[in-house]
């Protein structure tokens, strides 16, 4: 089932002065429900633009957003009811914390919707424990946290809300990688217990193949592709014109078949490479070269 | 959406105002405004208009972008018109009475000139300061033209720098408000609706983290500052070095001619 639809959907900044700036060029794509899709595209192509119309926050100039059908700008007045439906993660989220303590911050959006305190108390409750902050945490300042607590924190604020549509603009830009895949972690933790669309803004080709199903590649302000994993990633030459990568051990893969050892198509993480390069090393020859 | 206010209303464009070099630009501004006050015959208030009128042109800035510029203070100007009709007694007949409220010819000239020479003020500095002049050219071209009040020992270098870092950091505290309104937006925050005292709160999520950065920005600024050995203006080379060419001097008696000439044909 399609979650969120775009048509036709074009997007203009700055209109009527000099610094006139299309950021989007008709635009038309499909989310499906409950699907993990990420976002690529080179610095500027629009993919923040793109992620900020989807929950109204920003207007098409032309086009619509359809959300379950229905398009977004239809009823302002329920345009509140929406940013709940579609949560939206801004890039380095932690520069919005403002609350005395973490637990109050998280609570904020919540709040917003006017639940119970009972309510409340479940839903921050529940979204540390994705964003595996402990309970200590919650009553400290988030001013006092590291970076990567900070944008922690600031995930679960929107993941408080328990978004049908979660969309994070690059959540893991500057992190270690613990603090990476501790955040992909709460992510999949959190769709695989709610069911949610989840959208991923990332740079990292690894973190796309390792964790979404579906991948839409941006150029340009306009939609360059959309397909699964195996498929964009087997359009590498194609992809580095546009100033994009494919995963480094998807590169491996390649350069090794290039020098005949064929380990076969689809591998985008260590683990598979890992497994299919097995049998190569125990069989001493391994039977294929 | 906030974007829209920003002071700095620098329109990039390569007309002769645009080369115009900005100490000149602040000196020709000067005149500008002394003929503009010194205008008071129909005749002079003709070359008035005339000039502000050729200044909109050379620049070659929209005429849109000029009038929306106006528009702001439009407003105050009709409102002094208004109680410049109302309140000027003539010694002719009034031209009009009703009740107590009396209108003479000379309350209509008041006001006639009066919204002429505001628009003719607002515009034309508009044009020779705000629109042709990039921020940073203004302040480098005041610092310059303002330098020999260091004598008296007026820090004018400190001044001319912490307004190029103001300017400087306007739009990057504009973005970053929006950044920050949209972001508590979408955790479902609502700043127009409720009464005052609800939308004073609404801020709070907005002006707590604007002013986190904004003090972390000024740390780091200053320690990139010292990195790079600024210690004041003292001995201070520059990379664009201000020289005012044949245009500028030609501008200059351009702009006399333009004061004298309102100064003569006065009554
Ligand atoms: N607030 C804005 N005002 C003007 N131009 C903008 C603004 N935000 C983004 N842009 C421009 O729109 C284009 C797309 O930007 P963005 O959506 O941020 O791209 P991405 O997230 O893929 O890097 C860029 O060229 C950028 O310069
Ligand atoms: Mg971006």
């Amino acid at each position: 089932m399609t979650k969120i639809e775009l048509k036709g959907v074009s997007y203009l900044y700055g209109g009527k002065t000099p610094f006139e700036k299309k950021a989007l060029n008709n635009i038309n794509a499909c989310i499906e429900a409950g699907s993990i899709t990420g976002l690529i595209g080179h610095t500027g192509s629009g993919k923040s633009t793109l992620v900020q119309l989807l929950n109204g926050l920003l207007r098409p100039m032309e086009g619509q957003v359809l959300l379950d059908g229905r398009d977004i700008w239809e009823k302002r007045a329920r345009m509140r009811d929406l940013r709940f439906k579609v949560g939206l993660v801004f890039q380095y989220p932690e520069y919005q914390l403002f609350e005395e303590t973490v637990e109050k911050d998280i609570a904020f959006g919540p709040k917003n919707m006017g639940l119970s305190d009972e309510e409340i108390r479940h839903r921050v409750a529940d979204a540390a424990k994705f964003c595996g902050l402990d309970q200590r945490l919650l009553k400290k300042s988030p001013f006092e946290l590291s970076g990567g607590q900070k944008r922690r924190v600031a995930i679960a604020g929107v993941m408080a809300m328990t978004p049908e549509v979660l969309i994070l603009d690059e959540p893991a830009a500057g992190l270690d990688p613990q603090g990476r895949s501790d955040i992909f972690g709460g992510i999949c933790e959190y769709r695989r217990k709610t069911g949610a669309t989840v959208i991923i803004v990332s740079h990292s080709m690894e973190d796309i193949a390792r964790y979404c199903d579906r991948v839409l590649v941006m150029s340009k302000g306009q939609v360059w592709a959309e397909g699964s994993c195996d498929e964009i990633f087997n359009r590498a030459d194609e992809l580095e014109a546009i100033g994009l990568d494919i995963p480094q051990i998807a590169r491996f893969v390649r350069m090794l078949k290039a020098e005949g050892v064929d380990l076969g198509d689809n591998l985008y993480t260590v683990g598979e490479v890992y497994r299919a390069l097995i049998p190569y090393f125990k069989g001493g020859d391994g039977g294929a070269s | 959406m906030l974007r829209d206010i920003t002071l700095g209303q620098y329109f990039p464009g390569n007309s002769v105002f645009h080369r115009t070099d900005p100490r000149m630009k602040i000196v020709l501004t000067a005149l500008y405004i002394a003929a503009v006050f010194l205008a008071d015959s129909w005749w002079s208030y003709l070359v008035m208009v005339m000039g502000a009128v050729l200044i909109i042109l050379f620049s070659r800035i929209p005429l849109r972008i000029v009038i929306s510029g106006f528009k702001a203070v439009m407003l105050i100007i009709v409102f002094t018109a208004i109680l410049n009709i109302f309140w000027t007694s003539g010694d002719n007949e009034p031209l009009w009475s009703f009740w107590k409220i009396r209108i003479y010819t000379e309350g209509l000239e008041h006001a006639g000139k009066m919204v002429l020479r505001l628009a003719c003020l607002l515009m034309g500095t508009n044009v020779l300061v705000s629109y042709t002049t990039s921020p940073i050219a203004l302040t480098d071209g005041i610092e310059r033209l303002f330098a020999p009040l260091k004598l008296i020992k007026l820090p004018v270098h400190e001044f001319a720098m912490m307004m190029t870092i103001a300017l400087r950091f306007i739009p990057t505290l504009i973005e970053e408000t929006d950044k920050i309104m949209n972001a508590q937006k979408a955790r479902g925050a609502d700043f127009t609706e409720g009464n005052l005292v609800r939308r004073v709160k609404a801020l709070i999520p907005i002006l707590i983290p604007l002013f986190v950065s904004a003090f972390m920005r000024a740390g780091e600024l200053a320690t990139a500052m010292e990195c790079r050995c600024y210690n004041g203006g003292e001995g201070r080379t520059r990379m664009t070095v201000l020289k005012t060419r044949f245009t500028d001097w030609l501008m200059l008696i351009i702009f006399i001619a333009y004061g004298v000439g309102i100064v003569l044909i006065r009554n």
